[in-house]
């Protein structure tokens, strides 16, 4: 191989980058996720240590984002919150687009039966709201991260089925496909190598929105003390906490909230940005 | 169309079944027995025998599930364990209140998103577009119990412009339903959007053009009308989630709602109750997009002469 | 079909409920309940262990007691023990009629209490041999043995319409209640609000209130509010009128505000961490006395309850007799013993600060309720806890729903409160026949049982009673089941612009004599 000259608007990531909004929007990201990588050389507090006579101090020099209800430092709860709820809804996510994925393939491509009952289980669950099934769902796993994991995985499962469903009908009966099946090709063959490859770029503008949906979805069960138990932040719990001295210590509730907002908007943004990198049409963002 | 509407209903009773068994047998696995809350202290294992017999949960669940539906069919959800009252009246009681929400949150979001789409179709890619979209796309970022939280905040508690929690009054409606509503507002305000710009596109608006006819009243009348069926659809199939929706936004205002009840239900192992309020919620999401089917098939043209 | 015609009644009441508008009388107050008495599932003054004021405005009592505790006539005008305390006599009010009409006299009595033979509440009565109706408003009862305790039983037990209570069986207390109290039950939607109507017929109200007629309020509200940050903003934002109980967090906020008064009641309440004596690893009772001296009541008190209350050594609120064990007996934070103890234990520190014995971690589940007062102090628990190297895990459950939770045993350590005023709570949470809940440490110990058995039964007289009750106390102490955390005061915050109350209230407690006094403003 000779020397790739790699024109950087070639790349889907550079042409996403090209445009203002994905360049904020994924600068905010990388930011986010390095902060929550490197938490523990970031910040001088622990997280868990608690220093009750500081309790509920307002932002200062000492604590750029004030003191939480045990005294612990703000700051270094967001960010080590951000762990929580980064690894929870991306694995969650992760989890729903493979077996949404596999599932969808599978009842796309064989259709008949297996199809029919797929479909009708997938439809019944994607109409319900998501928050509904990820508390029933912890109801029966119980509370905690991987009760969240699950719930949130299996509250997205259905759109990934269905995207990935419709994508396959559309393209099954192809000339491209039916060529290849006429030269014998195995249905795993066909699967593998035509099919999902040609799904693949709406599943990954539908998981980028989805991730954003997964984090607030995190911050609720968060919310309800369902996610992540004491004393592991998670920016629904530093929220949940934070609801009983609102009036006192407002920054309590706003400040992880606006953690939320601002990466799941930074989310929204990049989305749409990679929508128009890999042209998938606007229908993504509706189905 | 008649046909279509016999279909789609027809297709409803095994549909509602199928839920009707998922929702049962999902609340079985959930760990805890109702029955602990009955016992008397120091109650032996022949009394919990007693009362888990008293409630039929010793039968096997296909007979449970049996008797359960059966129940159902003749218009009785049962007895709530925990709350040793008949399921029907803690639901008529705390389906009015999610109803209210639900419709003054709806009528909110369709509305305003309407309203907002439109101006940012017409204005497309110029300024008043971008900033009502970017708005709009914060709006649907914010987690509803934060938005809610921060309302309380604002308008309650430093204001002191509406209550805190319940549902005494009006007032104690304006919170939740902006809570609610302008989650919702995003969402409309994006299809319309959407749809108005493809409208905008179609080949009979430009004979509409040549004709004479003013752009205003073009748009306002032709691309608009054209517009709202996505707009419609997309708002049906929410019809459920007036109901189901609103579950956080219920608990952080206090409200004796639907969700509150379930949720509550939930914690306690009432089953009857959760039971009870799954299947509403299901039937009103199959209702819901059943209504969108329908609503669809009625107000465009293609699809009404393909029925 | 019954559930259509719900939803049509639920349709005309959705209308309702966006046309209302707000509808404030000055004859109505709206009351919240401590979140210590949220998920009252009936108003049955015989089978539940649970009760709430309300039912003390429900229901009226044979005797009434004041703040120095001592006793005073109610439906009963008088009363005479025996010198042997082998009997009573009563003497009845006359005129006095239940909410359905039906008279109050002896045969009620009568009727009434042999309805909590079997109940849960059955020790009230069990020192009652049989009730002899001496005239129409004169009843005896003869004794099994002496009972010191009657008057305090008595002064808790409302009196219900004995025929409806039967009739109505699993009903009564629902979906209607009688009783011959100021206020008739209206409605009560579990879990939400309990809606009282006056009894405009009442003038058999106890002396220890100023007001023994009708009650001034025509309508009280009781709400249920879970959240005591949610009911100290529907205070401060007049939401509602008053709380019976403001968290001692929110203490200063109310002060703050020129509309709200604040008047204290002595606490009646005590918070407790108890632990599970047969589950691993707290069947050591040096690893139990380690977490029990681990916990650092001082700093708790200053830190989640703003310093208001006081700590607690014993198992008993610091008003009661029984209370003032031997200074041995008392628990206090000790660390050193802590750590000492678990150290003997064989539990050796590990490298992340929990300890361990024989490759096992000491990993314990600490189950809590869900308000945001409790969650905060377990968390201050588990960081205590973390300090001498044992690691708890806290699980959280519902308020109404962790009394069942109890009862299957399963817990290891809990953090929880009580209210009570009288020594026999030990009894009642540490007596080996009400394992799981109330007895949530499971303990079961034979010289408990015997000294348990002396002070519940044996005692001839008052004094005799505290002497048995502090030794019962003692022992259970020793073996440490529990560890003491702290005793609130009660705060009453009310608005001063709906409601005027007198200065001090001559009660140990919330209940009748402090609702009946209060009135609305003009």
């Amino acid at each position: 191989m000779g020397v790739v000259a790699l024109k950087l608007s070639d790349t889907t990531l550079g042409r996403v980058m090209c445009r203002p909004k994905g360049v904020i929007a994924g600068t905010w990201l990388i930011l986010v996720v390095f902060v929550a990588v490197f938490a523990p050389y970031l910040t001088p507090y622990e997280y868990d240590i608690q220093d009750l006579p500081n309790a509920f101090r307002a932002p200062d020099a000492a604590h750029w984002l004030g003191t939480d209800e045990f005294g612990r430092d703000m700051l270094t709860r967001i960010m080590y919150g951000a762990r929580t709820s980064l690894s929870v809804s991306t694995i969650a996510i992760g989890i729903s687009v493979f077996c949404g994925m596999c599932l969808g393939a599978a009842s796309g491509y064989f259709g008949g039966r297996f199809d029919r009952a797929v479909t009708a289980v997938i439809d019944l669950t994607w109409s319900f709201p998501e928050i509904l099934v990820a508390l029933i769902l912890v109801a029966i796993i119980g509370p905690g991260v991987t009760g969240a994991m699950v719930a949130i995985g299996v509250a997205y499962l259905a759109l990934f089925t269905r995207l990935t469903r419709s994508q396959i009908m559309a393209i099954k009966s192809e000339t491209f496909v039916e060529a290849s099946r006429s030269l014998g090709a195995s249905h795993g063959h066909i699967l593998m190598r035509h099919l999902l490859p040609n799904t693949l770029a709406p599943v990954i503008v539908a998981a980028m929105l989805a991730t954003g949906d997964a984090i607030i979805l995190e911050a609720t069960l968060g919310f309800f003390g369902l996610g992540a138990q004491p004393p592991t932040p998670s920016w629904g719990g530093l929220m949940s906490s934070g609801t009983a001295q609102m009036f006192k210590a407002p920054w309590i509730i706003i400040i992880p909230g606006v953690a939320v907002a601002v990466t799941v908007f930074a989310i929204n943004l990049f989305g749409d940005a990679l929508i128009h990198a890999l042209d998938v049409r606007a229908r993504v963002r509706e189905s | 169309m008649l046909g279509y509407f016999i279909r789609r209903v027809l297709v409803l009773i095994p549909v509602s079944l199928a839920v009707s068994m998922v929702i049962f047998s999902i609340i079985h696995l959930i760990p805890g027995d109702p029955i602990d809350n009955l016992l008397k202290i120091g109650a032996g294992p022949e009394q919990r025998e007693i009362m888990t017999a008293r409630y039929g949960l010793d039968k096997p669940l296909a007979v449970q599930y049996w008797i359960w539906l059966s129940g159902v069919l003749q218009g009785d959800l049962g007895t709530a364990i925990v709350a040793r009252r008949p399921v029907a009246d803690l639901i008529a009681q705390a389906l009015p209140h999610s109803l209210a929400l639900g419709l003054c949150a709806l009528a909110f979001s369709t509305f305003f998103g309407i309203v907002l789409g439109t101006i940012a179709a017409l204005n497309r890619d110029r300024w008043p577009d971008q900033l009502i979209m970017t708005v709009v796309l914060l709006g649907s970022t914010v987690p509803g119990f934060w938005l809610g939280l921060l309302l309380i905040l604002v308008f309650s508690v430093w204001l002191g412009m509406f209550p805190v929690s319940g549902a005494r009054d009006w007032s104690a409606m304006v919170l939740p339903v902006l809570t609610v509503g302008l989650g919702g507002t995003a969402l409309v305000a994006r299809v319309t959007r959407v749809a108005m710009v493809e409208a905008g596109q179609r080949d009979f608006l430009m004979l509409l053009h040549a004709k004479g006819m003013r752009p205003a009243r073009i748009q306002l009348r032709h691309v608009l009308r054209h517009a709202l069926i996505p707009v419609v659809t997309i708002l049906s199939l929410r019809i459920g989630w007036i109901l189901g929706g609103a579950v956080t936004v219920e608990v952080v205002f206090a409200r004796p709602g639907l969700g509150t009840l379930l949720i509550k239900s939930l914690n306690q192992h009432d089953y009857p109750v959760v039971q009870a309020c799954l299947l509403i919620l299901a039937m009103a999401v199959m209702l819901g997009t059943l209504a969108g089917d329908l609503i669809q098939a009625a107000m465009d043209p293609r699809v009404r002469a393909a029925l | 079909m019954k559930f259509t015609k719900h939803l049509l009644a639920a349709s005309v009441s959705v209308a309702a409920i966006i046309a209302t508008a707000p509808a404030v009388f000055a004859q109505e107050a709206t009351i919240v309940l401590p979140s210590n008495t949220v998920g009252l599932t009936s108003y049955n003054p015989v089978t539940a262990i649970l009760t709430n004021a309300a039912s003390f405005l429900i229901f009226d009592r044979l005797v009434e007691v004041d703040a120095a505790r001592s006793y005073h006539p109610h439906l009963a005008e008088s009363w005479e023990e025996a010198e042997d305390g082998m009997s009573w006599v009563f003497h009845l009010k006359q005129g006095v009629t239940f909410h359905n009409g039906v008279p109050f006299n002896a045969q009620t009595i009568a009727d009434w209490l042999p309805l909590y033979d079997g109940t849960d509440n059955a020790y009230y009565t069990a020192a009652i041999d049989s009730i002899q109706v001496v005239d129409e408003y004169t009843v005896k009862f003869v004794m099994k043995h002496p009972e010191p305790n009657l008057l305090y039983n008595l002064a808790i037990m409302g009196v219900p319409e004995p025929k409806s209570f039967v009739a109505m069986g699993e009903n009564f207390g629902v979906t209607e209640t009688i009783g011959t109290g100021p206020y008739k039950l209206e409605s009560f939607d579990i879990g939400q609000q309990t809606v009282l109507v006056r009894n405009d017929d009442y003038t058999w109200g106890s002396p220890v209130a100023k007001n023994t007629g009708p009650a001034k309020f025509e309508h009280l509200t009781f709400r249920e509010i879970a959240e005591a940050s949610t009911a100290f903003l529907e205070l401060k934002t007049g939401g509602v009128d008053m709380l019976l109980s403001v968290p001692a967090d929110f203490v200063p906020e109310v002060e703050k505000q020129s509309d709200l008064k604040l008047v204290s009641v002595p606490g009646r309440e005590l918070v407790y961490m108890v632990m599970n004596v047969v589950k691993e690893p707290f069947t050591d009772i040096k690893v139990r006395e380690a977490a029990a001296l681990a916990i650092n009541q001082q700093e708790i008190l200053d830190n989640i309850y703003g310093g208001i209350g006081q700590v607690a050594d014993t198992f008993l609120i610091s008003a009661l007799p029984e209370a003032k064990v031997a200074d041995d007996y008392r628990i206090s934070f000790n660390p050193d013993k802590a750590n000492a103890l678990l150290d003997e234990a064989g539990w050796t520190m590990g490298a992340d600060g929990v300890r361990m014995k024989d490759g096992q971690p000491l990993e314990v589940s600490l189950w809590t309720q869900s308000d945001s007062v409790f969650r905060r102090l377990s968390e201050v628990v588990q960081a205590q806890l973390k300090a001498v190297g044992i690691s708890a895990e806290i699980a959280t459950f519902d308020s109404a729903m962790i009394r069942d939770q109890y009862k299957s045993g399963e817990q290891q350590v809990a953090v929880r409160s009580y209210v009570w005023d009288n020594a026999d709570i030990v009894d009642w949470f540490f007596g080996g026949d009400r394992l799981g809940y109330p007895n949530i440490s499971m303990f079961n110990d034979p010289k408990a049982e015997e000294l348990r058995a002396a002070a519940m039964t044996g005692s001839k007289s008052s004094d005799e009673r505290i002497a048995n009750f502090t030794a019962y106390h003692e022992y259970v102490l020793s073996q440490f089941p529990f560890a003491p955390i702290y005793q609130p005061v009660v705060s009453v915050g009310y608005n001063t612009s709906r409601i005027s109350m007198p200065e001090v209230f001559d009660a140990p407690g919330i209940g009748s004599t402090v609702l009946m006094d209060m009135a609305p403003v003009e």
